[in-house]
């Protein structure tokens, strides 16, 4: 019987659209009464649900659950208008109709879960911002925690993971930062030099380039590119360990998911990045050189002299200084949203994308603080 | 015992999936070495054999997720082994598959999760979508109102339901279950088998289940298929693959003690805590 019954109500691929014929109280139904062929099927067939009818099931090409509710419901209208619609079919599908009908949801418990008001969103927002704030901070300080634990027992540290990733983050990054700093000097020489060649002084082209590489740009440039390229496979690694459950099975193992999987970020980013700077201020003064030979006639030589003269240990030690810290952020903020990652693919996704925005947002904030202090204190 | 009788399985029904001399290599390593078989139209099939002994490369292979290395899938009785992916949407939506983790959206609901089939293949009003979601939900043995829930918000064994409701959205005729029982309690398990046979029954559809849990096999499986050292060591309802004399086909039946004249509910025969103790 189930064999029968499966051919009968077996779809056609290419249907002919669902649709009702005849008048008075016997109706015919026609073509595919299926998902595919019901497309623009009123809520009573678009009959008249006071009268007593009849449809005829025993035309069409095709029959399926959708095609059974639709019967269904308009049974349902019809009872609820005062008329009755009376199916005639075959066996098969009257029991799809009654399978159809025992089975169907309350309307209210197929409402969409419903969407807060303006100021429940407000309020809402609100909270989860002061809330991710507060949670930062905690993350901050188990962080701290464990990092003064390890200090005690540095050989519990995953020096192997410290170490490779000292390679991915700082060595696997050399060519795209030293591409991008030595093309920052040309471009800082290049617009400098122009100026400066009206008045004669093209010789202070050395000073601008050294001051604004070392000072300035190569930390900056050096932290966006890690917080783009770094900080990002840091919060999607742990962001997907967190959505299948491999940071409670390290934890369920006795292992501090922060220890295994943060520590060592920290550590390796606190290394590389500082080293990543120096290519960096290496590069973009040597960006900085080539386009005042070629554009200037300023030879090499008498670059690097005049650069010794006027940039001072001091401006290279500020530039220098400002890069561990960046590291921290940048490895704070990565491994934060990746553990703040729940349930769901498309929650790495998200945490990824906030995870470089805060940073790179945080980099260039905290950049600014420094310039600030750094003009107070007279450095 | 189960519903062999009522079936008529004298090899005349039309072929629902055909597997013709699959081999599937990766490398040196033979997966499926020449494996041939044939599902008809009303049958549940189970596919068993051990952990690693390709069921779930071969049920990729039949609903067109992975082309063999040789050998030729036909579905509906026609060829699909190497159809291209335009072609092959037709085909693919008279299919339905339950993946062994659900393998629900987890940006959608489980209603959304249900109706996204409906969403992207017809033109049903959204108001109708939901109503037919909420049947198939039902229809999977869920509460409707578990439908506004997140797939991460509910338990495993209701996400495998919500994954048979979703499956089953389009009325597929060949419907696909990939370890439909795994991860369940045996009470969960019984009542999964015990729906996936009356959707067979009330929709008539056409069910391929891979499972290594003999008692669900004996409970509502037509036929079974046995799969091991990449080939298909048995074939045949459940007393003609009791009387295999392949050691590693009967291992299967002793390991589990689910001999076939043992008349026990089949739900203790798995439990762990009998020979335990």
């Amino acid at each position: 019987m189930t064999e029968m019954m499966s051919r009968k109500l077996t779809r056609k691929q290419s249907c002919t659209p669902a649709s009702v014929e005849g008048g008075g109280d016997a109706y015919l139904a026609r073509g595919a009464w299926t998902a595919f062929g019901l497309g623009g099927m009123a809520h009573a067939l678009g009959l008249d649900t006071t009268q007593r009818a009849t449809l005829d099931l025993n035309g069409i090409d095709g029959f399926d659950t959708a095609g059974a509710w639709i019967v269904c419901r308009a049974q349902q209208a019809f009872a609820a208008g005062g008329g009755e619609l009376q199916v005639v079919g075959s066996d098969d599908q009257r029991s799809l109709i009654d399978l159809v009908s025992e089975n169907q949801a309350k309307p209210e418990d197929l409402q969409p879960a419903k969407t807060p008001g303006f100021l429940e969103e407000i309020g809402r927002d609100t909270f989860a911002i002061l809330n991710n704030y507060l949670t930062f901070l905690a993350f901050i300080g188990r962080l701290g925690f464990s990092a003064v634990r390890i200090a005690f027992t540095p050989a519990s540290l995953r020096w192997r993971h410290v170490v490779r990733g000292i390679e991915e983050a700082g060595f696997d990054a050399l060519p795209i930062v030293g591409l991008l700093s030595f093309l920052m000097g040309v471009v800082i020489s290049y617009q400098g030099g122009v100026l400066m060649r009206q008045y004669g002084a093209g010789i202070f082209i050395a000073d601008l380039v050294g001051l604004a590489m070392l000072r300035e740009l190569s930390p900056l440039i050096t932290a966006i590119i890690v917080a783009g390229r770094t900080g990002s496979a840091y919060t999607a690694q742990i962001a997907t360990m967190k959505v299948t459950e491999e940071v409670d099975a390290l934890r369920t193992l006795g292992v501090a998911p922060l220890e295994a999987l943060a520590l060592p970020k920290f550590f390796s980013l606190v290394v590389a990045l500082p080293l990543l700077t120096v290519f960096a201020d290496f590069m973009g003064v040597l960006g900085g050189m080539f386009m005042a030979n070629s554009l200037l006639d300023i030879s090499a030589q008498n670059f690097i002299q005049r650069l010794t003269e006027s940039v001072s240990l001091a401006s290279l030690m500020i530039g220098l200084g400002k890069a561990p810290v960046f590291a921290l952020m940048i490895a704070a903020v990565g491994c934060y949203q990746g553990f703040e990652a729940q349930h769901g693919a498309e929650q790495v996704g998200r945490h990824t994308t906030m995870s470089v925005v805060h940073s790179i947002f945080l980099v260039i904030v905290v950049d600014a603080i420094f310039s600030i202090i750094f003009s107070k204190i007279g450095i | 015992m189960n519903t062999a009788g009522k079936r008529d399985l004298d090899g005349t029904g039309e072929p629902i999936l055909e597997l013709i001399d699959i081999e599937t290599r990766f490398g040196p390593k033979v997966v499926h070495d020449g494996i041939s078989l044939r599902v008809r139209r009303g049958e549940i099939f189970a596919l068993v054999g051990g952990s690693g002994s390709g069921k779930s490369m071969l049920m990729r292979e039949a609903v067109m997720l992975h082309v063999p290395t040789a050998g030729r899938v036909r579905l509906f009785g026609e060829d699909v082994t190497h159809l291209g992916e335009i072609k092959s949407l037709p085909v693919r939506r008279r299919v339905g598959v339950m993946f062994q983790y659900g393998a629900l959206f987890g940006d959608m609901t489980v209603l959304e999760n249900v109706g996204m089939p409906l969403r992207e293949h017809t033109t049903l009003d959204r108001g109708l979508i939901a109503e037919l979601s909420g049947i198939k939900l039902s229809l999977s043995g869920l509460d409707p109102r578990v439908g506004s829930m997140y797939p991460s918000e509910i338990s495993g064994g209701m996400r495998k339901r919500a994954a048979m409701a979703r499956a089953i959205a389009l009325d597929p005729e060949l419907l696909v279950l990939d370890e439909p029982g795994s991860g369940l309690d045996p009470v969960s398990a019984a009542a999964l088998d015990d729906l996936i046979r009356s959707l067979r029954d009330l929709l008539g559809l056409t069910i391929v289940m891979i499972t290594h849990d003999m008692s669900s096999v004996r409970r509502i499986s037509d036929r079974a298929a046995f799969l091991g050292d990449a080939k298909l060591l048995a074939e045949g309802t459940w007393s003609q693959l009791a009387l295999s004399d392949d050691p590693r086909v009967r291992e299967f039946f002793v390991e589990r003690g689910a001999q076939p004249d043992h008349n026990d509910s089949a739900a203790e025969a798995d439990s762990p805590r009998k020979d335990g103790k």
